[in-house]
């Protein structure tokens, strides 16, 4: 077989391939030229996909656990098990937990199997923190819980900020994207704490303390307005709640919040003018496993809408996914926090209208998050898991203890061994689907292989299994579940397979105004205004803590986004991805702590030297790992050592991980 | 040398798969972008394409390829060792001369050392070669910087060259004469080679024209990356910019560098496996006890840029490592491919 055109399963860029297959495998893989965002390249992950696509670690079989061992069943056996142990399964007793890689059409029957046949809202998935933060964040500023603006009109770009985690690890071809664009002109500002490559291309690297990003943002919002460079015109045509705003950033004193970030008022000055004197003006963040928080997210809202540069086709707010489905996840509504179509759960007449689509009785209490569900005392007793593909599974002493865990996977995990019935899921290669990619892009991933004979896409298992406990399902393909999202979820209304094959995909809203789909969101075709977004006051009671400075002098920040891929279980089936990413962890077998050349020089530590990190609540053991990439006062922990999670982090993981914005007084100690 | 008419290209190829899997330039029907591909269905092979995205490398030394098979059993403690047989014989249909060039540098890493390389030797013997002469550059185009076109000077079985009408058939082995003899080309005289080099000759002056996206003087960076005098700052400025992908190296017609892995598969037979490598990364220079002579990744790219094109390594090739196919420039997210640090060490040269 030649060169197939596909596209890329990784992250949220959704690049272009052309996949290689010989003999029913996936022998290589090369870019595709005209994919009109990858335009013919390819990341370190990308171009080794197909190390991935033909590894011997699969699930092949159904298999059901009888005391410590899985026996080898048939799919109706698999299917029949499980649908008698669920017909005396109430919804609240059962949770969800969806995967940001499967197929819109996965996670749509997936979320209508929990809703309509369980009767169960506890639906989620496992890297959402961020996403859903971020698709709030936008709902209410902007009534758009997604990128803002274009990647396609990015060369033209004159400026570029890009906030947090860096993008050239996460989304590289996104940060080649804003690179390029920097390099035909475009002003390119970064604003994290650590030096990430990112920094390392931009001219300008704002580094503010951790945990006050959203002051910088503010501040030049102030600068805006000292300065007279608000775009009064727009914001009484465009906007509502600027007074309150205005009057928030007049309690606001520049020179405290530079002493607070440690960023010079000059340098707050000079981006802030920067940009509002930009024609075309673009901000990134990374949402899902390296986020910001919810204010950080509402101060560069609030900052881009008072210049004016939202709701015009060369401007815009690009949130960045970093898994390949995790934002069509969302359109599909795997998550507690909305229904198909960004429908709240709160919104009665959403559920009515639901409840018409799909012909049947809905239970409209709000559910919680899967991990809200294993780690309260809750009355959870059954779990359904579709591709977990982090190493890290937390909850384990919960999840042992629950009645039935049903593994839906196409490759092998540690998650799958927790399992009572296990069913072996085709790999997006071996099934038509859609992905949604960052760009609000929804592409067609069309079928290239034949399946191992036991492996069956997972809107089909749910098919079986819903018919078995007396629905009426009836789909035959996931075109046809597709047929049916046009009718629920508004935003994909004119999306169809036909227009899919043989274009590059459509930017959703795509509908009978948008039949090829929209490119930005552009403020006279709103049916509402922007919103200032403005509950900042809440949080200000965190700040002080940052001068803490006795007894815990060090801020600590857990992140995932530069390591994120290490831990990934789907990465450690290729050879050379595994073979880099290893590197590290091989270096540290029992985890580092990132600490400054200063702050290493100050407390006399050397490179790969035990220290104690002890926080108010606990303590860890771990090696010194010197890098050039941190400030000082300031230690960062990889969030991929599976012992920290009980042993050191405690109830603080919840607030860690969700973004780098948090952080931990602490103090380190030389172990003796 | 002999005409061949428009009409005859097809009766050249049926002929061919006959006894070959026929490959070539072909266009992708949504992108209309040009990929060398096998043609399944012959009538895709379009010898007009611009210069394919790919070059024909992977046909020769595939992405990922099983080299060997074994089994250990082990109540006799005994390794059985299974030689995988290589596909069919294939043809390269249309490989441009570029590529042609950058395939015979593979041959001398491959073949022409110490040790040969049994599996490319598989793939190499039964191998039938016709190039296509480049009658306008295309805008990535630099082969003349690098001597490597527009034009095929060797290597090839037959040679194309498209006067607007027909072919020029140029034979250049055995193989290719019994081909053109079979199919009854009309011979021709010496104003077919005359008129051959002139198409050449204005390919070559139309660069200026057309070959638009890269240039690269090489000849003063070969100077300056064999003496090492470029400045630690040109390296690190180049280093930063790198996303560590691969890309390079895996587009380049001359790169060669592989890593090797053995797979246990379920059935207990051990695959070993070798698959596409490159100097970008840190994993391939690294070393047992945390050592590493290439770990900034400056250092890396300095490599792959001295591997390219200093004297020593040149040597080797018998030509630099470059054929000036532009294919780096365009995969490269950082925007360093080798045209821009080419111009990057020149830069420096003139500002002294």
């Amino acid at each position: 077989m030649p060169y197939l055109r596909g596209l890329c399963n990784f992250c949220g860029t959704g690049c272009g391939h052309f996949l290689r297959v010989e003999n029913n495998r996936v022998r290589g893989v090369y870019p595709l030229p005209g994919h009109p965002l990858s335009k013919g390249r390819l990341c370190v992950r990308g171009w080794h996909i197909h190390e991935l696509l033909q590894t011997e670690e699969r699930i092949t079989q159904p298999q059901i656990k009888y005391g410590d061992r899985f026996k080898r069943v048939s799919l109706e056996e698999a299917i029949s098990f499980v649908a008698e142990k669920l017909k005396s399964i109430s919804g609240q007793e059962i949770a969800f937990l969806g995967s940001p890689r499967a197929s819109n059409e996965d996670n749509y029957l997936f979320g209508k199997f929990a809703r309509a046949v369980m009767k169960s809202n506890n639906l989620s998935l496992s890297s959402d923190a961020g996403q859903e933060e971020s698709a709030i964040t936008l709902l209410q500023g902007a009534g758009w819980p997604a990128m803002l603006g274009s990647m396609e009109r990015l060369r033209q770009a004159d400026f570029i900020l890009v906030v947090g985690g860096d993008l050239t690890k996460q989304n590289p071809i996104i940060a080649s994207e804003i690179h390029y664009a920097h390099r035909a002109g475009a002003e390119l500002v970064t604003i994290s704490a650590r030096k990430t490559q990112m920094a390392k291309l931009s001219q300008i690297h704002l580094r503010p303390e951790p945990g006050t990003a959203s002051r910088l943002l503010e501040a030049m919002a102030k600068v805006l307005v000292d300065e007279g460079r608000i775009a009064a015109d727009f914001i009484s045509r465009y906007t509502e709640g600027s007074e309150k705003f205005l009057k928030y950033l007049e309690s606001l004193s520049l020179q405290e919040i530079a002493h607070l970030t440690g960023v010079e008022i000059e340098l707050i000055r000079t981006v802030a003018l920067k940009m509002a004197e930009a024609e075309s003006a673009y901000a990134f963040y990374a949402t899902g496993i390296q986020s910001l928080d919810h204010r950080t997210m509402a101060a560069l809202f609030n900052l881009y809408l008072l210049a004016g540069k939202l709701g015009r086709p060369d401007c815009g707010i690009n949130p960045v996914t970093g898994i390949s489905n995790l934002l069509g996840s969302y359109d599909m509504g795997v998550s507690p926090a909305f229904l198909p179509g960004y429908f709240s759960v709160e919104d009665k007449a959403a559920w009515k209208r639901l409840e018409e689509h799909w012909q049947i009785k809905l239970n409209p209490i709000p559910g919680k998050s899967v991990s809200a569900c294993l780690s309260d005392d809750s009355s959870c007793r059954v779990l359904f898991v579709v591709d977990h593909d982090e190493e890290i599974i937390r909850n384990v002493k919960k999840i042992k203890e629950l009645d039935l865990v049903v593994y839906f996977g196409a490759y092998e995990n540690a998650f799958a061994r927790l399992a009572n019935v296990i069913f072996p899921l085709t790999t997006y290669v071996e099934s038509d689907g859609t992905y949604t990619n960052c760009e609000r892009r929804v592409q067609l991933s069309q079928k290239k292989v034949e399946p191992p004979a036991e492996s069956r896409p997972l809107w089909e298992i749910l098919t079986l299994m819903a018919k078995a406990l007396g629905h009426n399902w009836t789909y035959r393909s996931a075109e046809e579940v597709m047929t049916e999202i046009n009718r629920v979820v508004p935003q994909y209304a004119g999306i169809t397979y036909g227009k899919l094959r043989t274009g590059w995909g459509l930017k959703w809203p795509c509908d009978e105004q948008h039949p090829s789909g929209t490119d930005s969101l552009l403020a006279e075709e709103m049916s509402r205004r922007f919103c200032f977004i403005l509950n900042q006051d809440e949080k200000l009671a965190f700040l002080p803590r940052l001068q803490e400075k006795d007894q815990y002098p060090l801020k600590l920040v857990v992140g995932r986004s530069n390591y994120f891929w290490h831990q990934n279980s789907i990465m450690k089936k290729t050879f050379i991805p595994k073979r880099e990413y290893n590197a590290l962890l091989l270096l540290y077998p029992k985890g580092f702590v990132e600490i400054s050349e200063e702050e290493a020089r100050r407390l006399g530590l050397r490179e790969k030297q035990q220290v104690r990190v002890v926080s108010e609540a606990a303590e860890i053991k771990l090696a010194v790992r010197i890098s050039p990439d941190i400030l000082p006062g300031m230690l960062y922990i990889p969030y991929f050592i599976d012992e920290m999670i009980p042993e050191f982090l405690h109830r603080q993981v919840a607030d860690l991980e969700k973004n780098e914005e948090f952080f931990l007084p602490v103090r380190l100690e030389k172990v003796e | 040398m002999y005409w061949l008419e428009k009409n005859q290209l097809e009766q050249l190829v049926k002929k061919l798969a006959k006894d070959y899997r026929i490959f070539g330039p072909r266009r992708d029907e949504v992108s209309g972008e040009v990929i060398f591909d096998w043609l399944e269905n012959l009538s895709d092979l379009d010898l007009q394409a611009s210069i394919p995205y790919n070059p024909p490398k992977f046909i020769l030394f595939p992405h990922f390829e099983e080299i060997l098979k074994y089994r250990y059993d082990h109540r006799s403690k005994k390794a059985v060792i299974e030689r995988i047989n290589l596909l069919e014989p294939k043809a390269l249909v249309g490989i441009r001369a570029c590529d042609l060039t950058g395939l015979l540098c593979l041959d001398r890493f491959f073949l022409g050392q110490e040790f040969v390389d049994e599996v490319y030797l598989e793939h190499r013997k039964k191998l039938f070669i016709i190039s296509n002469t480049c009658v306008r550059p295309f805008p990535q185009c630099f082969c003349v910087c690098t001597d490597s076109g527009p034009g095929a000077k060797e290597g090839y079985d037959l040679d194309l060259t498209f006067t607007g009408e027909g072919y020029i058939v140029n034979c250049g082995s055995k193989k290719g004469q019994k081909l053109a003899e079979e199919l009854g080309l009309k011979e021709a005289g010496p104003e077919a080679s005359e008129l051959r080099q002139k198409i050449i000759d204005d390919s070559i002056s139309s660069f200026d024209r057309f070959a638009l996206e890269n240039k690269a003087w090489i000849s003063r960076a070969t100077n300056r990356l064999t003496t090492g005098f470029i400045k630690p700052e040109v390296w690190e400025y180049i280093g930063n910019q790198c996303f560590e992908c691969g890309a390079c190296s895996f587009v380049c017609p001359t790169c060669s560098c592989f890593n090797i892995e053995d797979v246990n598969s379920k059935t207990g037979d051990t695959y070993r496996v070798r698959t596409w490598d490159s100097c970008s990364f840190e994993g391939y220079t690294k070393m047992a006890g945390d050592h590493n002579p290439r770990k900034p990744v400056e250092d890396r790219r300095n490599k792959r840029f001295f591997c390219k094109l200093s004297y020593s390594q040149s040597k080797k090739y018998l030509r630099p490592g470059c054929v000036g196919c532009g294919r780096c420039a365009r995969v490269c997210p950082g925007d360093i491919g080798l045209p821009n640090v080419v111009t990057y060490i020149r830069r420096e040269i003139t500002e002294g």
